[in-house]
């Protein structure tokens, strides 16, 4: 697993002209994919007056900040200023672009885009099948431990990996499982089917999902 | 059919936006609720004893109480009726929700009444309005893997305009939308509809 690479959502909960934030280790990211389907991951904040980026819209190939309109390219170069349509922007006005890149379902960012990042993850190609986001109100080492038994309901877990991204085999299914810390105690587990998956396995899948959270929650609520 | 409203209350705002979705023109009276408190003056009690908004008149049938506002507008409208599901277990399925939304998403109200304009602490709600916006949220989720897009089905109904501001006005209350991927997705598709509307707090993408 390539390091500083880490997964921050579903591929599937990013579509064309959507954008959404995401928060890693207290750090406020906003990932949106543009009309070509390109993925974008910069930091969540718009460099007019501090606005959340993520509050704001897809236009086409830009992203536009929600309170004054100022429109980023994929590049995070401001190129429209409603206020004044006619100026030119200055390149000097842009966003803190990250590098983002998509690997088995999920969309990993490394934080500081630049020319020596270590390679992105490679996907092998494979099918994958989107399952959900999970978030929980624990730490993440709490949910390594606690996803190293798979999840409950599925019957015996193999579970390898580490870091950020662990694989999961568990009743007939392999899940890639990322886990991402947002902050103490706040933490995101990004699960995909290896494979084709019907809507009852998924179903299934999913509440196990549902069940995971609530054990681990629970578990963090009794420390 | 008349509607008494406030342009910032969220209730009002699900009227509206009923009537919107479902096609039926209304005509809006503006009542000063903050600060003015004039839905509590004389003549609105003489309207609505109940001292509440929004208050729905349809001749000389008065209407204070969401799910009936609703389900009347839906039934009202020319595109209103899809709303109202037919088959026994979606319309099951709408009550259920539609029951959801009033009764455990009613926190999101609450919560952003408090944080809005006061004076009580709006994190006790404000805790209880997640709680309800992940349920929700994992309903979806699984609702996708059946193929339906909507709290009851394939289709929206009542439940989903009833249960939308509690999401999409969720940052009102300090809960940001980064956790619900369902209900971004959600909203996407109600925002898609002919008719949809917004109020102050829920943009209008331009």
């Amino acid at each position: 697993m390539s390091a500083g690479w880490t997964p921050l959502a579903l591929a599937r909960d990013i579509p064309p002209g959507a954008a959404a934030g995401a928060v890693l280790d207290g750090a406020e990211i906003v990932l949106w994919r543009d009309a070509t389907g390109a993925i974008h991951a910069w930091e969540d904040r718009c460099p007019h007056r501090g606005m959340k980026l993520s509050f704001g819209f897809v236009k086409g190939d830009r992203l536009a900040c929600l309170y004054h309109g100022w429109e980023y390219d994929g590049g995070g170069r401001c190129r429209h200023i409603p206020a004044h349509p006619e100026l030119d922007v200055p390149a000097s006005i842009r966003t803190n672009a990250h590098a983002a890149a998509e690997a088995l379902g999920l969309v990993f960012v490394h934080v500081a885009a630049g020319p020596d990042l270590p390679p992105p993850p490679t996907d092998p190609g494979d099918p994958v099948t989107p399952l959900r986001s999970l978030f929980l109100d624990a730490d993440a080492e709490e949910v390594a431990a606690a996803l190293a038994r798979g999840l409950p309901g599925l019957g015996p877990a193999r579970v390898s990996g580490g870091g950020v991204l662990r694989s999961v085999e568990q009743g007939g299914h392999r899940l890639h499982a990322g886990l991402h810390r947002i902050g103490p105690a706040r933490a995101a587990l990004h699960l995909t089917v290896a494979g084709a998956a019907g809507g009852a396995a998924l179903d299934r899948i999913a509440r196990a999902a549902e069940a995971f959270r609530r054990a681990v929650e629970g578990g963090a609520a009794a420390a | 059919m008349i509607l008494w409203t406030y342009d910032l209350d969220d209730g009002c705002y699900r009227a509206r936006l009923m009537a919107g979705l479902a096609g039926v023109p209304l005509a809006l009276r503006a009542v000063d609720m903050i600060p003015g408190r004039a839905h509590l003056a004389p003549d609105m009690l003489a309207r609505n004893p109940r001292g509440t908004l929004p208050v729905l008149e349809d001749g000389d049938l008065v209407l204070t109480q969401l799910p009936a506002i609703l389900a009347h507008l839906a039934r009202a409208g020319a595109r209103g009726q899809a709303f109202l599901p037919g088959s026994p277990r979606e319309r099951a399925a709408c009550e259920e929700w539609l029951a959801f939304a009033f009764g455990d998403a009613a926190a999101a109200a609450a919560a952003r009444r408090a944080a809005l304009f006061g004076p009580e602490d709006p994190a006790p709600a404000a805790r209880a309005a997640r709680a309800a916006l992940r349920l929700a949220d994992d309903h979806l989720t699984r609702q996708g893997f059946a193929g339906a897009g909507f709290l009851a089905g394939a289709a929206p109904s009542i439940a989903d305009v009833a249960l939308f501001p509690a999401f999409a006005l969720s940052r009102d209350y300090g809960v940001d939308h980064d956790e619900f991927p369902a209900l971004r997705a959600w909203a996407r598709r109600l925002r898609g509809l002919p008719g949809f509307l917004t109020m102050p707090g829920i943009p209008d993408y331009h």
